[in-house]
């Protein structure tokens, strides 16, 4: 249990910066019982509480103020149990991402979310955040891969949400609780599905000497029927910033864009396929497009786009991550609107991104110290998150709501939509006190109208 | 009927202006399925079945909740594109009433159920409120998880008046075999090469002989296989497959008389467990009774029994034996005077605060869960 302000400091920020919140107390449970019997204790002192993982979000979704005590998950880090006969495992809630795809590599196995932070973010996170990751593209995000929850409520009950081993009747309460952001309870032990490994990978780059011809070869590949294992975008100055770091890739630095593409699955066929792929980035104006010859190079190219949050990180003294999906038509508008915006506030946006499901990251290199510079920023964030809702788009596509996102949340859902998401709250926590304050706006939270 | 109109009936019956609660129908051809709901006034959103908005470049597509399978199915097939859930049941059957109980069918071995496959939803819950749950991108995580809440809740939380709902592209190639089943010794063995197989097929449907026969496959036990992906894919694939039995090729029409094969009246119920387990679920209810249908997805560890009632076989010993085998079972349709004697599932203390939140007069399909409803 950490108590003093300079031991909590850590647990004051997650992944975002501009926020900064200390919590009462922080506590570190070691086994399950112990997280029941915190969870319990605090049921009992009506006190508030926020679950954390290893504080790699990107909304201040995992952090706590006031009375509010954070419960560290992180070291709940244990794979229970592997099956490789029906493809499952049982996780503790701070297991790390990327250690279950290697614990599951023995078996040919892998666990297909894959976010940015795999190596240090954890499963419990990820069903708070319904992750995504290049990946999720084919293989869909968190909630396509969790088939079970043993869960502990803000009250201190123990249930089970989804079923292990066969269908579930009634009201998806799996479903609605993955993505709940740590509002609807803790998550004690994690059932996920694994995904065979592929027979057969090829990753492609493709370069461009503009982002619209990048756009257009996105658009034009998903409308040909083709759905590759990812489809990323990285525009100039992300490709500047990659390139100028330990993590240089190897893109051609005078590009403007650049697509990584991956395509996987048996491999007859495959090559057919990236032919295709191959002449709908040239037909879009493509310079080059490359095929990475072996694991190592695949490895190389992939290490740009997982590495570039931290090339950027080099640049600037803070970076803000900005998550957005658009319809992905309108992909090419929407871009140049991004350019317009950055040119208005003076601010240098990079675009690193899942074009092939249209979930935007424009990010932001800033000054946090600099009050004049931080207002801009804000402004842009604010306008960028306009463009995307007016394009048809959402606020968000994986990195949630968490206290960043709240003031946009009436942008897409009207005040009823709103009352009835913390309905649906107050059914799993009717005291509020998991993650207070977080994920919907307090003051939409009227009394639901009931009869 | 508009979703303002929808709205207007809900609250009649909240208000108490009206007595009777609410029977949401839409096509009618799955009004069988579910809990009887007694005492109710038929809503229905028959004739709502606009499309209203398809990009073929975004592979979504919103409509209205009384638009059939059948329609979408016509108006994305002219882009290669398909909205891919096949539920059992007739093609007529409405999208609304899809996601409303959440079916699907052989196709959910590739692609998931509506859970999966629902992008947003626009509702009307049982307080008399327009919900917007979701969006009509394919990534959303803003706010709490409505669309999944309301997929396969039976219009017991809300009623579904709109729905945007995620295409894929058909694969360039789309072929169906069937292979003769193994003796039933040596069925583990063949389910666990089959799933090891290194490619997803589009769907594996055990069948056994007696629906083999009524969907003119011959005379014995079968795996309905569905392979897609471009020519050399499917190519390699069906290879892999001739190493597992003699593969004769099957009309794509297979799977719509499988859809359709179960006659009015007929008693259904699913059974699963995990897939290592298929074999026993197979060899226990494949053949409850002379002339009742079975079949089974590889994937996903679901039996899906149908029995024809007759004079010679009645209801209740098949009944009694399907709910006293282990496993998961749940039961589509029954005989009215039957669903009393099997428990409710959905009856726990989370879900009757759930229900009590969105619909606290109970207007929306009471009884269609049970208790809870």
């Amino acid at each position: 249990m950490l108590a003093r302000p300079s031991e909590l400091a850590t647990y004051s920020s997650d992944g975002l910066p501009g926020y900064r919140l200390r919590p009462r107390l922080a506590v570190f449970p070691t086994t399950k019982q112990q997280l029941i019997d915190v969870v319990r204790l605090l049921a009992r002192e009506q006190t508030p509480f926020v679950a954390r993982g290893a504080g790699t979000g990107l909304s201040a979704g995992a952090l706590a103020s006031g009375e509010a005590v954070v419960v560290g998950l992180n070291r709940l880090n244990k794979i229970i149990s592997i099956d490789p006969v029906n493809r499952l495992a049982v996780v503790e809630p701070g297991a790390v991402n990327v250690t279950l795809t290697r614990a599951a590599g023995a078996h040919g196995l892998h666990y297909a979310p894959d976010p940015s932070s795999q190596t240090a973010c954890t499963i419990g996170g990820n069903v708070a955040e319904n992750s995504g990751g290049p990946h999720c593209l084919k293989y869909g995000v968190t909630l396509n891969h969790v088939i079970a929850l043993e869960v502990i409520l803000a009250s201190g009950e123990i249930i089970t949400l989804g079923n292990a081993s066969g269908e579930v009747d009634g009201y998806d309460l799996l479903g609605a609780f993955i993505g709940s952001e740590g509002c609807f309870g803790v998550a004690l032990e994690v059932t996920v599905k694994l995904t065979p490994n592929p027979q057969g990978v090829r990753t492609m780059l493709a370069d461009f000497m503009s982002i619209d011809a990048g756009a257009r070869a996105t658009s034009a590949i998903i409308a040909a029927g083709i759905l590759p294992a990812a489809l990323e975008m990285m525009d100039g100055p992300t490709i500047r910033a990659v390139e100028a770091s330990i993590y240089a890739a190897g893109y051609p630095a005078d590009a403007d864009a650049v697509l990584l593409i991956e395509l996987d699955g048996l491999d007859a066929g495959l090559d057919a396929d990236v032919h295709l792929v191959e002449q709908h980035c040239l037909a879009a104006g493509a310079r080059t497009v490359r095929i990475a010859a072996n694991e190592e190079e695949r490895a190389r190219l992939w290490q740009g786009r997982k590495k570039a949050f931290g090339a950027m990180g080099r640049i600037a003294p803070d970076l803000v991550v900005q998550d957005a999906v658009i319809p992905r038509t309108k992909l090419p508008d929407v871009l140049r609107e991004i350019a317009t915006i950055a040119a208005r506030w003076q601010i240098q946006v990079c675009n690193v991104f899942h074009a092939g499901d249209g979930n935007l990251h424009p990010n932001i290199g800033y000054d946090s110290r600099n009050a004049d510079e931080s207002r801009r920023v804000g402004m842009a964030m604010r306008d960028i998150m306009n463009a995307c809702v007016n394009a048809g788009g959402t606020i968000t596509g994986e990195h949630g709501i968490g206290l960043d996102k709240l003031e946009y949340m009436p942008l897409i859902f009207s005040p009823e939509s709103l009352a009835a998401q913390c309905a649906l709250r107050d059914a799993f926590d009717p005291e509020r006190r998991a993650n207070p304050g977080k994920v919907v706006p307090v003051h939409s939270c009227r009394e639901w109208r009931g009869a | 009927m508009s979703t303002a109109v929808v709205q207007e009936r809900v609250r009649e019956c909240v208000n108490d202006v009206v007595a009777a609660p609410l029977r949401i129908t839409a096509g009618g051809s799955w009004l069988d399925a579910g809990r009887p709901v007694r005492d109710a006034e038929p809503i229905s959103l028959a004739g709502d079945d606009a499309i209203v908005e398809y990009v073929p470049g975004d592979l979504t597509l919103t409509a209205r909740a009384g638009a059939s399978l059948a329609e979408i199915a016509r108006v994305t097939s002219a882009h290669g594109q398909w909205l891919a859930l096949d539920p059992f049941g007739a093609a007529a059957g409405t999208l609304g009433a899809t996601i409303a109980t959440g079916s699907a069918g052989p196709l959910a071995h590739a692609f998931g159920t509506p859970r999966d496959n629902v992008l947003g939803i626009e509702a009307v819950t049982g307080t008399g409120d327009v919900v917007r749950a979701g969006g009509r991108v394919v990534k959303n995580v803003a706010g709490f998880d409505l669309t999944r809440l309301f997929t396969g809740a039976w219009g017991t939380l809300a009623v579904i008046t709109e729905a945007t709902v995620r295409l894929r592209a058909r694969p360039e190639r789309d072929e169906t075999i069937a292979l003769a089943l193994p003796s039933s010794d040596a069925m583990e063995a063949w389910l666990a090469k089959l799933r090891a197989l290194p490619f997803s097929a589009l769907a594996l449907e055990l069948l056994n002989s007696s629906l083999s026969r009524a969907l003119g496959l011959g005379e014995r036990a079968m795996l309905l296989a569905r392979l897609g992906g471009n020519a050399s894919s499917v190519r390699a694939q069906l290879e892999a497959m001739r190493a597992l039995g003699d593969a004769t090729p099957a009309p794509e029409s297979t799977w719509r008389a499988l859809a359709e094969i179960e006659p009015a009246g007929a008693a259904v119920a699913r059974m699963s467990a995990p897939p290592s387990r298929l074999h026993a679920l197979w060899a226990r209810l494949a053949h409850l009774d002379a002339g009742s249908y079975a079949h089974a997805s590889v994937g996903r560890g679901i039996v899906r029994c149908i029995h024809r009632a007759s004079a010679s076989t009645p209801v209740s010993p098949w009944l009694a034996h399907i709910t006293h085998s282990e496993g998961t079972h749940i039961f589509e349709r029954l005989p009215e005077s039957a669903w009393g004697t099997v428990p409710a599932r959905t009856n726990d203390p989370l879900s009757r605060a759930v229900r009590a939140a969105f619909d606290p007069r109970r207007v929306l399909n009471p009884g269609i869960l049970g208790d809870i409803s």
